[in-house]
């Protein structure tokens, strides 16, 4: 399949109707798309925080519990980013920022990867107070780093708009 | 009116580089995840029946939350000078200034008097009342978050002249 078959094939689908025949939908997509983005950067950007060594009064398992909530986030957001696809498929495939944002999403998923594959185990052990090990900091720093360049390039693509 | 056609307005409105409107944009939404962002993780690890068992160095935490505030307050004044006129005829915007007061209210209050900030209030443990807070906090900063973003759909008029 190519891309204009592709974007033909979303475009001709029921949810792109949902998407574009009523006035609701993409304001409240909008709206719930921030929504899941405050809980997946909160949740997961605070964790990052403390491996890099703030509110270290916390362990890192407590703060840990919270992801779910963030991968909940994530969720909302992937769902609602993906109706906006479906309406205007053409706005995205063809725009640099969505591009970035895709290359940021997935360097992300190997980053979390490296997280539970590498760092994980000895992280969640850590008690109130005592300091990550240095490559779990590069870790973190590396999620902050590619979920503050989500926000941008997500931001931006309005502005790179074929 | 002169709200609207003053040098700084039609500056912020009309530069055309992505360094201008875009970027206040972005830092807006920089913002959020940082000021609603961390009040958040700090309310599900109430609702969590998180425990402390050294004093929280909210510190970090609360830096991070007010940097958010002030990066917030500075590119919402930016984008309300470019479209004063947009936001101010919205009911939606009022209500969402209203939302956000009460939500940095929520999150100073859950600061100052419910987190385990020192040995004392480690022992004793995150009082009962602060699940409420944490509930009122969480409901506030998605409905500002909703209103905020609901902006864009919602103006009658772009400009008053």
């Amino acid at each position: 399949m190519t891309l204009p078959e592709l974007i033909g094939w979303l475009t001709s689908t029921p949810i792109n109707t949902l998407v574009m025949d009523y006035r609701w939908t993409w304001p409240i997509s909008e709206s719930l798309h921030f929504c899941g983005l405050a809980l997946m950067v909160g949740t997961v950007g605070t964790f990052d925080l403390r491996l890099l060594g703030l509110v270290k009064g916390l362990s890192p398992a407590a703060l840990h519990r919270s992801i779910r909530f963030g991968l909940a986030g994530f969720a909302i957001s992937v769902i609602t980013g993906s109706l906006f696809i479906f309406g205007q498929p053409d706005q995205y495939f063809y725009n640099d920022a969505f591009k970035v944002k895709v290359v940021c999403l997935t360097l992300l998923g190997i980053n979390v990867c490296a997280f539970y594959g590498l760092e994980a185990r000895r992280v969640l052990a850590l008690a109130a107070g005592e300091d990550a090990p240095l490559r779990a900091k590069a870790i973190a720093a590396i999620s902050l780093t590619l979920l503050v360049a989500i926000m941008c390039a997500g931001r931006m693509l309005t502005f790179f708009r074929p | 009116m002169w709200l609207e056609r003053n040098d700084l307005s039609v500056f912020i409105r009309e530069w055309s580089s992505i360094f201008g409107f875009p970027t206040i944009l972005f830092l807006h939404t920089l913002g959020l995840a940082m000021v609603a962002g961390t009040s958040i993780a700090i309310d599900l690890w109430i609702l969590q029946r998180g425990r402390a068992t050294m004093p929280i160095s909210i510190a970090g935490l609360n830096k991070t939350m007010w940097a958010g505030f002030a990066i917030n307050t500075a590119s919402g004044i930016a984008l309300l000078l470019a479209y004063p006129a947009k936001a101010l005829t919205n009911g939606v915007f009022y209500l969402k200034m209203g939302l956000v007061v009460l939500a940095v209210y929520i999150a100073a209050r859950i600061h100052r008097d419910l987190l385990p900030t020192d040995g004392a209030r480690v022992s004793a443990g995150v009082p009962p009342q602060a699940r409420r807070w944490a509930y009122a906090s969480l409901i506030c900063w998605m409905a500002a978050i909703v209103t905020g973003r609901l902006l864009a759909y919602t103006y009658n008029v772009l400009f008053a002249s």
